[in-house]
């Protein structure tokens, strides 16, 4: 069953098209990656798909809705349920701990709890860094913590823009076997990256050039966590 | 986990917050100062004004009418009508009685000198110790009114002094030059009801008439004249509030004013309702303003009430001009993180409480600091200016209170605008 959905989507910048009549689906519990060089229109679909920004034409579908008409503050709502974003710069909070950061995302939904939040950072194994800034975690910790915090309110589908373009291959490792243990609990991921062996681990991969979609694989080597 | 956010703003971008805290402080700090000042500049300004001397007088009714007719002074018209003596202490009886800051009553008549020299002898109280009807004492006369007087040589006459003498005079120092006059001598005069020997006490140089004229107390011109119990006149200095329309026309014609109008202008220490007031307790007495004093009082006044206002308004504008810049740089500074919240799902409502309130939790602070401070500046302006301590009024703290909410919520405006246009995809991904 398709949780997302684009139908003919394009974005246009000016005179500039990041997104060309673009298509595509993404079941529930789908690992998809996108992929493409600089400038391919991968930030741009996933500012769209993460309700971001909205499409100069066509329709988002997610979980059935058309998202691309929705006012600015039901985009948030809808980020806020069903949208868990990771970023390549982490983007997190410097004068909040690790679990103060995760706790922020429960805030701003529901209820902070802090016990929660601390086994949100178990899972990505950074209890024991709980109580640190930010400015004291290393690269890979802190993409960990953006992780815990973009699943902290189970959301439907988790957008992560180059989640280890700032990470060495050790930590690009680590964040890469928590997505397999993500997806392995049935959570929706789109993964956009320019890194082949990020793409290569995915279930699907979707190749964008100058705003089209140029080709859409699964991938024969994916394995099943 | 607001008052977290907060703490951690607060902690980490302690050098932003001091700055805006500081901004703040310096606003409310003229502002206290300025309002301070300003709510107490009344009296201190009246005060001021009344070392030049009395700004009412009253004479007799007859003189007055005589006075007008001819547009001479009461007391050259050649009248012979006089005010009591006993009816003086009324005067610290009527409604503005705590305005009437000091009055003297005057006599004069015409004396020979022994070289055939015809001068003025005029009688008054120099520091007269007064026992009101009411209980209250008090002390007054020229010596408080006329403070302008320098006594060139010998004293002011003490009328408070056991060694008191009753023919001490006071002699102008025109006239003492010309009559070669010094402290000790012994003058003789001659009036048409006696003559007495004086003591010169002092001679005093006042830079008017009263440099060719003597003063003596009352009780020997009243010998001299023989009009013991009476007087011709009495200066009157009182705090006044500065006229407005009202006034105006309570001036002209009490009776004309309605009786709301008549009971504000009564109520209001207007010059002219303190004469008003005068005339009711004097019997057959005018009282009116002189007008030069009061109209420069009330100018004053009102110009330096102004510039105060001025100095606030500008002082609170800058203020709320070094919020908005140290309020949008933070914002801008802090537009990864503001854009991250959004990005998680805070509304734009939630992000604006969490920045205004840390701008008015510094604002509280600044508010704070510079209320303390502006109430130095105020004691400062005060003993610099008026040479006095200013009096606080209470009604500073809220003012100043509700001013720096206002500037800072009004100076924190920008900062908000441009927080709600922070659209996450451009902060966060460069789109």
């Amino acid at each position: 069953m398709s949780l997302l959905e684009l139908n003919n989507i394009s974005k246009i910048y000016g005179d500039l098209k990041a997104l060309d009549n673009v298509s595509l689906s993404v079941d529930t519990g789908e690992w998809v990656a996108i992929m493409g060089p600089s400038g391919s229109g991968k930030s741009t679909m996933m500012n769209i798909i993460g309700c971001m920004d909205k499409p100069t034409s066509g329709a988002v579908l997610l979980d059935g809705k058309d998202i691309s008409k929705e006012s600015a503050k039901s985009l948030t709502a809808i980020r806020r349920d069903k949208i868990g974003l990771i970023f390549q710069q982490f983007h997190l909070v410097n004068y909040l701990t690790a679990v103060e950061n995760v706790m922020v995302a429960q805030y701003y939904h529901s209820m902070p709890d802090e016990k929660e939040a601390l086994e949100a950072l178990e899972r990505v194994g950074l209890a024991d860094r709980a109580k640190h800034l930010p400015s004291q975690l290393s690269g890979g910790e802190q993409q960990r913590v953006c992780i815990a915090r973009a699943l902290i309110n189970y959301p439907e589908i988790v957008l992560a823009d180059e989640p280890t373009g700032n990470l060495d291959e050790a930590n690009e490792n680590i964040v890469l076997d928590i997505f397999k243990q993500l997806h392995k609990d049935g959570t929706t991921l789109v993964v956009v990256t320019h890194d082949p062996e990020v793409g290569e681990v995915a279930q699907r991969t979707i190749t964008l050039e100058h705003g089209r979609i140029v080709k859409d694989a699964l991938n024969a080597n994916f394995k099943e966590a | 986990m607001f008052f977290r956010m907060i703490r951690g703003a607060f902690t980490r971008q302690w050098k932003k917050m001091l700055m805006i805290a500081l901004t703040i402080a310096l606003g409310a700090s003229l502002a206290t100062a300025m309002l301070g000042v300003m709510m107490d500049v009344g009296d201190k300004v009246n005060q001021e004004l009344k070392t030049y001397g009395a700004n009412i007088t009253v004479v007799p009714k007859a003189s007055s009418v005589i006075g007008n007719l001819y547009e001479v002074e009461g007391g050259e018209s050649g009248e012979t009508a006089y005010l009591r003596e006993d009816e003086l202490g009324k005067i610290k009886t009527i409604f503005w009685a705590f305005n009437i800051v000091d009055f003297s009553p005057f006599i004069d008549t015409e004396v020979t000198l022994p070289d055939g020299a015809g001068v003025k002898l005029v009688g008054t109280w120099f520091n007269h110790h007064l026992a009101l009807p009411t209980g209250e004492e008090l002390d007054t006369g020229v010596k408080n009114l006329r403070t302008w007087w320098s006594i060139e040589d010998g004293r002011w006459i003490d009328e408070g002094l056991d060694v008191y003498e009753p023919n001490c005079v006071m002699v102008g120092s025109v006239l003492a030059e010309r009559e070669g006059l010094r402290v000790g001598d012994w003058l003789h005069v001659s009036a048409p009801y006696g003559e007495n020997d004086l003591i010169v006490c002092g001679i005093f140089d006042s830079g008017d008439d009263a440099d060719e004229q003597l003063y003596a107390p009352m009780d020997v011109v009243q010998a001299l004249s023989d009009t013991d119990g009476y007087l011709t006149s009495i200066e009157v200095s009182a705090l006044t509030t500065p006229d407005n329309e009202l006034a105006e026309r309570a001036a002209k014609d009490p009776s004309s004013l309605s009786i709301a109008d008549y009971e504000l202008w009564y109520c209001t220490a207007y010059v002219s309702s303190i004469c008003y007031q005068l005339q009711e307790v004097i019997t057959d007495s005018v009282a009116s303003p002189v007008r030069q004093v009061a109209d420069s009082e009330g100018a004053i006044l009102e110009k330096t009430e102004l510039l105060m206002v001025l100095i606030t308004i500008l002082s609170l504008i800058g203020s709320a001009l070094g919020i908005t810049n140290l309020v949008t740089a933070s914002v801008m500074e802090r537009s990864n993180e503001l854009g991250l919240l959004k990005a998680i799902g805070a509304k734009d409502g939630a992000i604006s409480a969490l920045v205004l309130t840390e701008v008015i939790l510094t604002g509280i602070v600044g508010a704070a600091i510079g209320y303390f401070a502006g109430l130095g500046f105020a004691q400062i302006i005060g003993h610099t200016v008026f040479g006095s301590s200013i009096a606080m009024k209470p009604l500073v703290l809220p003012v100043v209170a509700v001013l720096v909410l206002v500037v800072t919520l009004a100076g924190s405006v920008p900062a908000i605008r441009m927080l709600l246009k922070l659209r996450p995809a451009e902060v966060l991904h460069g789109r």
